[in-house]
């Protein structure tokens, strides 16, 4: 260590400081920028979440009088080219008009995430009964038909590092479209885990995918699929519902597993308390979003109604519409119908597009599905596919535009 | 229709959020405009299970206490959003591997700090206190530069801040060099050059000093409600101030008058006009959607001079056990194979640098009861994704790049760590692609090279962006990179397009 000091660098390098920067910039030549898609991350980025995806309906197969899968293929025309890749579980929104209606649907794919790179995606459609989309996709959707959706989303996959190798799956009625994908992604190398589905339906004629299954499970010794029949004794079936025993009766003895569940809201109360039954820690329990949200005033939490009428107020970039709402019905619901296409994709709560600003008016949030931020309960913002008016409402929403 | 205003901001950045919240707080009609349906940009958070992750602060400078405010306070302050801050008083732990590792922890305040590099260097505390006289002597002679806006009297300059022109043109080795600190204790003063993304024998010196010793002098804070509460408090300050915040309203056009003076944009299907334009995105992508006739020689060139900055990966973990039972002591560990900025900054894909960080050393509620988080950071670039890397390799890609980080920690501290992941997301610089739209996914916008260091920017700041009527701020711009800077930037554009608009100075 020498007896050096700052005075050994000269001062007056700081007056040559900007003349050098001028002489770099000047040397630089005045050419074009390069588009954002001729970088590798953002061309990467771009492949892995476009903004929308414009598809069409290639192929319609009828499973039975009220389930239909739909093979997607890239709307070239509109400009989409390839599909975006996705992981196992994912699912994709569709935006749908219904005469004055705009709606979205959240779709789980059932299509292999490799079959996306061969322009193939598949989703499966359940009537619902009462439902305006699924009768409408039902009775609409042929083969040509143009359909809007976005990129993959959702965070029902399996991850390596969080997940355990073995994976239980408990799948109810439509609730078998992820593990579809999941058993095809196993068996196509792309997921390295193995996978026991417990399929719960009522019959044996409910068996949805039956024939894809037992393809997979023939070609995979890492899937393996037992049918649990409510209604119905069948051979090699198990009967009654998806108990605390039947899950270990199929589990790994010796070793950690993930649950995986995936069903209607009376199949999550009644699987949550079985699985509370095996002592599994939290982190093995993963669960597909629950759906729309339904009976609020069902709720404990949920305050005196002030009446069930409200008046609705929408401010969109400056401009204003009005409608009346209910009570009992989401306000994403009640934009939708009222023609407005406000952003919504999980309509679970938790995916956080619809990201609102409640200008005025009281509401309520079940808890239970109340994935806002933090910071969002301080600056009053909502999201609208699990809110439910208390009083006349003004919200701020940003719909989407895709120029 | 009314879609005339003073003022349009295009980006809700931290510099869009604050440059807003100024122009509508000095009254002018403001519009920002951003194309994600959420505020901040990087100053977010995202919520999986029952955690919510900070995206991408790791500490806040500058910020300081009501009794001893910093300039980030001030701004929030004079702003009036306001902040639950939580602080930091531990600037950093720095472990390196190497056969001549170490493993230092130093605590904030200057002579506090001073005394425990004398531990862990014997013989360097009087040439650390000298770097801290010079970060001292960089200060006021920036206030005096303040004071003669930006016109100091070249005599002063050199008889009265004749060191301050020897550190402002010479990189931290060169500094550290001269004032004959040894090896050792010049990799532990420049650990934080990840936080400016440029290895100290390039970046400047003055830059670095000034940071180090903003850390130093007041430690660092945080909000009690990850980043997203930052953006929402300045935000509201926006809409309190008649101005309106646009989301899901990307800007695809810039507009030219006659003059070719900035006149409007174009988002989300409307042409939107203003006397002022701030830009909050980078200037590549604000000349990509204009027409080229319209952008100056000298910004093109610029533009092609300069490299994108350096972007991160990060896997942010939601753990299942506490931070006791995991044995966490700290906020903020720098692990690197080998001392030397260079070496790490140049051995980045073999994993010779990374930040390991729990929120909860900070903030102990941050999680759930029973449970911590943790995130790790990493530097790398958009253009280190490798080449041929394709969109259904990518999952595998960041898994095991998450993998190789999680593994060494663990085999460096003994802790079990993988087993308790409960919730994990990994971001990489794809990921920054997909939120900032910027290019290559920097988020530290041009890289503070030697040549474009930050005083070099301010200093020319007059010739570098030409257009009328258009001003830039964030970490692109001449204040350069991280959450203060890019305040402190929107503070400034947002003044400046005040002081046009109302007259006065």
């Amino acid at each position: 260590m020498s007896g050096s000091n700052i005075r050994s660098l000269s001062k007056f390098d700081f007056l040559k400081m900007i003349p050098k920067r001028n002489q770099i910039i000047e040397a630089a030549p005045a050419k074009e920028l390069p588009p954002l898609q001729s970088y590798k991350a953002n061309a990467l980025a771009e492949a892995l979440h476009p903004a929308v995806q414009y598809l069409v309906v290639s192929k319609v197969i009828e499973r039975n009088a009220d389930v239909k899968t739909y093979i997607l293929a890239p709307d070239t025309e509109k400009g989409t080219k390839t599909l975006a890749y996705f992981s196992a579980g994912q699912y994709i929104s569709i935006s749908l008009t219904i005469g004055n209606a705009k709606l979205t649907r959240p779709y789980s794919l059932c299509s292999s995430p490799k079959e996306s790179l061969s322009g193939k995606y598949a989703i499966t459609v359940k009537r619902v009964e009462g439902g305006l989309a699924t009768h409408f996709i039902l009775d609409q959707w042929q083969v040509g038909t143009k359909v809007v959706a976005s990129a993959p989303e959702g965070v029902f996959t399996y991850e390596p590092l969080r997940d355990a190798k073995h994976i239980i799956g408990l799948a109810g009625g439509c609730g078998i479209t992820p593990f579809l994908s999941l058993a095809k992604a196993i068996a196509d190398g792309d997921e390295e885990a193995s996978l026991t589905l417990l399929y719960g339906s009522r019959t044996s004629k409910d068996i949805l995918f039956k024939e894809e299954f037992d393809a997979i499970a023939a070609a995979c010794p890492a899937f393996k699929r037992i049918d649990i029949l409510s209604d119905e004794d069948a051979k090699g079936c198990e009967r009654g519902f998806i108990t605390a025993e039947i899950i270990k009766k199929y589990a790994p003895q010796n070793e950690d597993y993930s649950v995986f569940i995936c069903g209607p809201q009376a199949m999550y109360d009644f699987a949550d308390k079985e699985i509370a039954k095996l002592g599994i820690r939290r982190k093995f329990i993963r669960h597909e979003v629950f759906g729309e949200y339904r009976n609020p005033e069902k709720d404990k939490e949920y305050p005196k109604a002030k009446g069930s009428v409200f008046n609705l107020t929408v401010l969109m970039r400056g401009e204003e519409k009005r409608t009346a709402c209910s009570a009992h019905d989401t306000l994403l619901n009640t934009m939708e119908h009222s023609g407005i296409a406000a952003p919504a994709r999980c309509r679970s709560g938790i995916c956080g597009w619809c990201h609102s600003r409640l200008v005025s008016g009281e509401v309520y949030i079940p808890k239970s599905v109340d994935g806002r931020r933090m910071a969002d309960f301080d600056y009053g913002y909502v999201h609208p596919c699990c809110t439910f008016p208390l009083s006349d409402v003004t919200l701020e929403i940003f719909p989407e535009f895709h120029g | 229709m009314d879609k005339n205003y003073d003022v349009i901001v295009v980006g809700a950045g931290n510099a869009g959020l604050v440059a807003a919240a100024t122009t509508a707080k000095n009254g002018l009609k403001t519009l920002l405009l951003e194309k994600h349906n959420l505020p901040g940009g990087s100053a977010s958070s995202f919520v999986r299970g029952r955690f919510e992750f900070e995206p991408s602060l790791h500490e806040l400078a500058g910020v300081g206490t009501s009794e001893n405010p910093g300039p980030v306070y001030q701004i929030f302050k004079e702003l009036g959003a306001e902040i639950n801050w939580q602080y930091e008083f531990n600037t950093f732990r720095t472990v390196a591997t190497g056969p001549d590792g170490y493993d230092v922890k130093l605590p904030a305040g200057i002579d506090a700090f001073c005394k425990e590099m004398e531990r862990a260097v014997p013989g360097c505390e009087k040439q650390v206190r000298a770097l801290f006289d010079l970060a001292r002597k960089v200060e006021e002679a920036i206030a005096y530069i303040t004071k003669m806006k930006g016109k100091p009297n070249p005599l002063v300059m050199i008889t009265r801040h004749g060191d301050f022109m020897r550190v402002a043109s010479h990189s931290v080795e060169q500094v550290m060099d001269a004032l004959g600190l040894s090896e050792k204790a010049r990799d532990i003063l420049c650990t934080y050059w990840g936080y400016l993304g440029v290895p100290t024998d390039e970046v400047n010196a003055m830059h670095y000093l000034a940071m180090l010793n903003s850390y130093v002098k007041n430690g660092a804070a945080m909000p009690y409600k990850r980043s997203h509460e930052l953006s929402m408090a300045l935000e509201k300050v926006i809409r309190d101030n008649g101005g309106e915040v646009w989301y899901n309203s990307e800007v695809t056009r810039f507009i030219f008058g006659a003059e070719g003076q900035a006149i409007g944009v174009e988002a989300a299907g409307k042409e939107l006009f203003a006397k002022e334009i701030i830009s909050n995105i980078i200037p590549n992508n604000v000349f990509n959607r204009s027409d080229p006739a319209r952008i100056p020689q000298r910004d093109l060139k610029l533009a092609n001079a300069r490299r994108f900055g350096i972007s991160v990966a990060t896997v942010y973990l939601g753990l299942d056990c506490t931070m006791e039972e995991l044995g966490i002591k700290d906020y903020t560990v720098f692990v690197t194979s080998t001392g030397n900025a260079r070496k790490q900054y140049e051995q980045r894909l073999s994993g010779s640098m990374y930040i390991v960080n729990c929120l909860n050393d900070v903030i102990p509620d941050c999680t759930p009861k029973g449970t911590c988080s943790m995130f790790f950071t990493m530097p790398l670039f958009g253009s280190d994704i490798p080449e041929d890397l394709k969109p259904e390799e990518y999952k595998k890609y960041k898994n095991n790049l998450a993998r190789r980080y999680l593994e060494a920690y663990e085999k460096l501290s003994g802790m079990d760590i993988i087993s308790h992941i409960e919730e994990i997301s990994i971001a990489t610089p794809v990921t920054f692609a997909r939120y900032l739209g910027t290019p290559e996914g920097t988020i530290y916008g041009y890289i503070n090279a030697g040549w474009d260091n930050m005083l070099a920017r301010i200093s020319s700041e007059k010739d570098d962006y030409t257009i009328p009527n258009l001003t830039f701020c964030g970490g692109h711009s001449a204040r350069s990179i991280g959450y203060s800077s890019t305040y402190t930037s929107g503070k400034i554009a947002g003044d400046r397009v005040s002081r046009k608009l109302k007259g006065g100075i």
